[in-house]
């Protein structure tokens, strides 16, 4: 009886003792090389682009297609600096900008991290990223110009440009253009808005329901879509920021205060909605409101005739598109054609604790080098302009001319969202223009409403 | 299983029990049909969803869906880390419920039941409440978006288990116990000895609930841990299904291996499990 | 034998070595986390810049704006459609399993599935099949309905998702008490003539008060903090707030782009003292009402 009255008391000794073990040794089969901390050790180097430089260094970003191109130049860069490791960590673009901030505060935010221009601010103005100084001042030339305007902040630069986006294009699907006896041709010079327009007829001709029938037949249901002729949805740099733009209209003046809600942008907005809801030539809101990429991907499955979008997705519609496809110029509004353009840079963590690293491997992305790799990959033009011919050549390799973007890029653009507070506007703003969308808020009153609580939040 | 209740006259006539099987069997087909349809969409390829109608039988069986997510969006991780969590977390809140159990049913000292209401008042914290302050709290001493910030706040006992536990220690009778003690047992011997292995029902049910309940806890590990390292295959589940949102044949592998490891554990062990839940709860 | 014996004195170092774990448990993760929370609430952070206390503002604004009040409502409202329908649900098929028919068992495991799985995984799974394009049940019904976009839809949808999740697991209380009513009970009442109805109103209801009373309490609780169904099914609280209950919009205020931690532990005391109220009524309505003594 001795003997089973020590087992079982040594039994939950040990289940005590053994619960601490456990914690201790708990391993994530995601940690590789047992490292969870970002950016742990190594001396910095100076001279070449990423001389001498040791460590663990992260790169957070949200587009797939760039982190491949990122992975294969970081391999490239530490055969060449053994001691140095790279790794990308993917987060999707819906959380992206939640969890940065909620890492950042917590201490543990990757060494350098994809920026885009509209969430930039709060991270400058409470000192967790790192300027862009003096030690990059050789780099600096190489970068295109609206790049580092962009990010300039008090004549100072906070970020290494990386991507710019060109303009927006439309891509269309060559095949469901055959069928309905549509040329490339004749996409490429429509109007949009008022008496001369022709961008509806064409969607209606190529838009067919379950039945067969066409947008513009008698017996049309668009309740019942088997294919749509436009990809109109609540997109903000692909879509609507753009109609707002050729209609004269701007999303934000000079102070990043919201100027939407104007005899423009109810132009705009409401001839968008009509194209959902009335004519039926473009997806139902409920499906595009919630998700981002759902006419990318019913364009890729082949389900959408005229999909408008930028360089961004170019490398996904060229692995992912079965069918003929190419690219035209959007549709001209009243102030002909006028899109976004937007640029995109990578940040240092001024948290980081590989500081030495950060910096060498900024400098590295930064330089034609670095930066080659996601123009080799076709995966976006580089901000760098020493590495954009790569990008170039890789299309003419495919016989694909992205040059429409570039051509668009040259045009009357729209100044990309900023302001301190854009996150939180976002959150304020985009329930109503769900609704506006949805066809349930009629426009006038939804703009107005929904600039009021974007301002609002702006404010604080 | 009770005997099930009979009235003293056979007036069950068949149309009742026809009747009465029409309304379980549907009822079986609303609970088994969406899962059967989840599983369904998971084994198509995503060309055939795009192409036929989402209702159609997969032709032909791929598992392609399954590849992708092991290669590229490794879920391994996920079910890794969550079955070490729930591991830990069962060990830890058993064994320390048990303990605080057996003080309050059987040994007496100041305090006893006004400690044992602060207890109870303590399950009525609403986890929302909770997991905000906990979020800061982690954060400032650094364990945010580690294996122990998973398993802190649960592992050192949970006021349900002690509760129910206490009830229970209480029906041991007392002859069993005294006779221990003047044997000469301390108390730590007669918890592990005697009142233990008397109450192996209550304790494998408690288990249970533990293991469910923290292998599908989401709000606190979807607050306190960021990207793969520390995911566990609730947080992953809604990940994938934010990042490649309309990707059904994808999102639905997904939620599939989300609720393999359960549903297997459910089969095999399903006499116990509903046995366990019949018995907690009201006495 | 009481707590100030000689006994007792002897006792009470070793009843706190056992209570020492969870005893500090419960102080570090759940009594200090209220007191934070409290002290939370009356100040102003967004996570990136530093704290500023504000005193009453947060609370102040939660009385004025109309969000938090909105959701209160809707969480209202969800409780009250799915505690109900719930309830009898569970009953009534528990009713129907103590027939004890040949294959009971079985239907009784099938129920019990749902609740093993993750909420969030299912809600998940419900999303597909709610999908407006390219969803289970617009394909079979061959129409294309707005579930989860319809503001007058999305709450009756997201309730009849919860209800479908917990319906087999109250199925098994209510088992485990109809089990438990003596047979001479109901033996008593055949013989003085009562039909199945009158059986279950005057006799088997009254002796199922404890079960009752029980599957409601965690209900009401348990569904006034529901979270991971309705935030896989309707991520950003629904059309036009619809399915905004109190759960997911504290966790969208503090976590979900505008960081405002302070108005979010204002609203989470709210929560934990409604809850509390809401237990401690139904803990008196039943005081008077609920038959122990079954012998």
């Amino acid at each position: 009886m001795t003997n089973n009255l020590t087992r079982r008391g040594l039994l939950a000794g040990l289940a005590a003792g053994g619960l601490g073990i456990a914690g201790l040794a708990a391993c994530s089969p995601a940690q590789q090389g047992g490292n969870d901390q970002p950016g742990t050790g190594g001396t910095g180097g100076s001279g070449s682009a990423a001389g001498g430089a040791t460590g663990t260094v992260t790169v957070r970003l949200w587009d797939e297609q760039v982190q491949k191109a990122y992975d294969e130049g970081f391999a490239a860069l530490m055969a060449k600096n053994p001691g140095l490791t790279v790794k990308t960590v993917l987060v999707p673009w819906a959380d992206y900008f939640t969890k940065l901030r909620t890492d950042v505060a917590g201490g543990n935010a990757d060494d350098i991290f994809l920026m885009n221009g509209s969430y930039i601010e709060p991270y400058i103005t409470s000192n967790n990223i790192l300027e862009i100084g003096a030690d990059f001042d050789d780099l600096k030339q190489g970068w295109i110009q609206p790049a580092i305007e962009q990010y300039t902040k008090d004549n100072r630069l906070w970020g290494v440009p990386q991507l710019t986006d060109g303009g927006i294009g439309v891509y269309y699907n060559k095949a469901l253009l055959d069928e309905a006896g549509v040329t490339p041709d004749d996409i490429s010079t429509l109007n949009w808005g008022g008496s001369s327009d022709t961008y509806i007829a064409m969607a209606q001709k190529l838009t067919k329901d379950t039945a067969g029938k066409r947008g513009d037949e008698a017996g049309f249901d668009g309740t019942k879509p088997a294919q749509w002729g436009s990809s109109a949805a609540q997109d903000l740099q692909g879509i609507y920021y753009n109609f707002l733009g050729s209609a004269g209209g701007q999303f934000q003046d000079a102070d990043a205060k919201f100027v939407f809600a104007s005899p423009e942008g109810e132009t705009a907005f409401s001839y968008l909605v009509d194209l959902i809801n009335k004519y039926k030539v473009a997806p139902a809101a409920s499906n595009t409101n919630a998700n981002g990429d759902f006419t990318r991907d019913q364009f890729l499955q082949g389900k959408i005739a005229m999909f408008q979008s930028g360089t961004y997705n170019l490398k996904n519609v060229s692995d992912g598109a079965k069918f003929e496809w190419g690219i035209t110029m959007i549709p001209a509004g009243t102030q002909g054609r006028v899109s976004v353009v937007n640029n995109t840079v990578v940040c240092g963590n001024a948290a980081s604790k590989n500081a030495a690293g950060t910096t060498a491997v900024l400098r590295w992305l930064g330089s034609p080098e670095g930066a080659g790799y996601v123009g080799k990959s076709g995966a976006a033009l580089p901000a760098v302009s020493g590495a954009q011919q790569s990008f170039a050549d890789f299309w003419s390799a495919k016989d694909v001319d992205p040059s429409v973007f570039a051509q668009q890029g040259q045009e009357k653009s729209i100044a990309a969202p900023a302001g301190s507070n854009y996150g939180a506007a976002v959150t304020a703003f985009k329930p109503i223009f769900d609704e506006m969308f949805l066809g349930r808020k009629p426009v006038a009153e939804a703009l107005k409403e929904a600039q009021e609580a974007a301002n609002k939040a702006m404010a604080g | 299983m009770a005997a099930p209740i009979r009235f003293a006259g056979r007036r069950r006539s068949v149309p009742t029990a026809a009747i009465t099987y029409v309304v379980l069997a549907a009822g079986a087909v609303l609970t088994l049909a969406p899962f059967l349809m989840s599983f369904l969409t998971a084994f198509k390829s995503p060309s055939q969803f795009a192409s036929t109608s989402p209702l159609s039988w997969p032709s032909p069986f791929t598992d392609e869906n399954f590849a992708t997510l092991f290669t590229e969006s490794g879920f391994v991780s996920p079910i890794a880390v969550t079955a070490q969590v729930v591991v830990v977390v069962v060990i830890g809140q058993l064994l320390f419920s048990i303990m605080a159990a057996f003080a309050f049913a059987r040994l007496n000292f100041r305090g006893r039941d006004v400690l044992f209401w602060v207890y109870l008042a303590t399950m009525m914290v609403p986890q929302v409440v909770t997991v905000i302050p906990l979020y800061v709290m982690f954060t400032q001493v650094g364990l945010r978006n580690t294996f122990w910030s998973l398993v802190l706040p649960f592992v050192f006992g949970s006021p349900y288990a002690v509760f129910l536990l206490r009830e229970y220690f209480r029906g041991i009778p007392e002859d069993i116990i005294s006779a221990a003690k003047i044997d000469g047992a301390g108390s730590w011997r007669i918890l592990w000895l005697i009142v233990v292995p008397l109450s192996r029902p209550i304790i494998a049910t408690l288990a249970v609930i533990t293991v469910v309940t923290h292998w599908n806890n989401f709000m606190w590990p979807l607050i306190i841990t960021t990207g793969k390292d520390w995911q566990v295959i609730t947080v992953a589940t809604a990940a994938l299904q934010g990042q490649y949102n309309g990707n059904w044949t994808l999102v639905m592998a997904a939620t599939t291996i989300a609720m393999a490891p359960l549903l297997v554990l459910f089969t095999i062990f399903q006499r116990t499990i509903v046995n366990s839940i019949s018995l907690t709860g009201f006495k | 034998m009481n707590s100030r014996s000689p006994l007792a004195r002897r006792e009470t170092p070793v009843a706190w070595l056992f209570l020492a774990p969870s005893l500090a448990g419960i102080a570090v993760f759940l009594v200090l986390p209220i007191l934070v929370v409290i002290w939370l609430s009356l100040n102003r952070w967004d996570l990136l810049s530093p704290m500023r206390f504000v005193g009453l503002a947060n609370w102040g604004d939660i009385v004025t704006e109309p969000t938090f009040g909105h959701s209160m409502l809707v969480t209202i409202a969800f409780v009250l459609m799915v505690i109900p329908l719930q309830t009898a649900l569970g009953l009534g098929t528990a009713l129907l399993l103590s027939r004890g028919l040949p294959g009971s068992a079985v239907f009784r495991v099938i129920y019990v599935i749902p609740w093993i799985c993750a909420p969030l995984a299912l809600g998940v799974v419900w999303k597909w099949i709610f999908a407006p394009y390219g969803g289970a049940l617009n394909a079979l019904l061959g129409r294309n309905i707005e579930w989860l976009t319809d503001p007058n839809l999305a709450l009756p949808v997201v309730a009849a998702v919860s209800i479908w999740s917990q319906v087999g697991y109250v199925t098994l209380f209510f088992m485990a008490g109809l089990a438990g009513i003596p047979p001479t009970i109901l033996e008593a009442a055949a013989l003085d003539g009562a039909n199945a109805w009158q059986t279950l109103w005057r006799v088997k209801l009254p002796l199922l008060g404890p079960t009752l009373f029980f599957v409601l309490v965690t209900g009401v609780i348990s569904s006034f903090q529901a979270f991971d169904q309705i935030y896989a099914l309707t991520p950003n609280g629904g059309p036009q707030g619809a399915t905004d209950v109190i759960a997911t919009r504290i966790y969208l205020q503090a976590f979900g782009g505008s960081f405002d931690l302070g108005r979010a532990s204002a609203m989470a005391l709210v929560l934990f003292v409604v809850l509390i109220i809401v237990t401690l009524a139904q803990q008196r309505f039943f005081a008077k009402r609920v038959t122990y003594d079954l012998s």
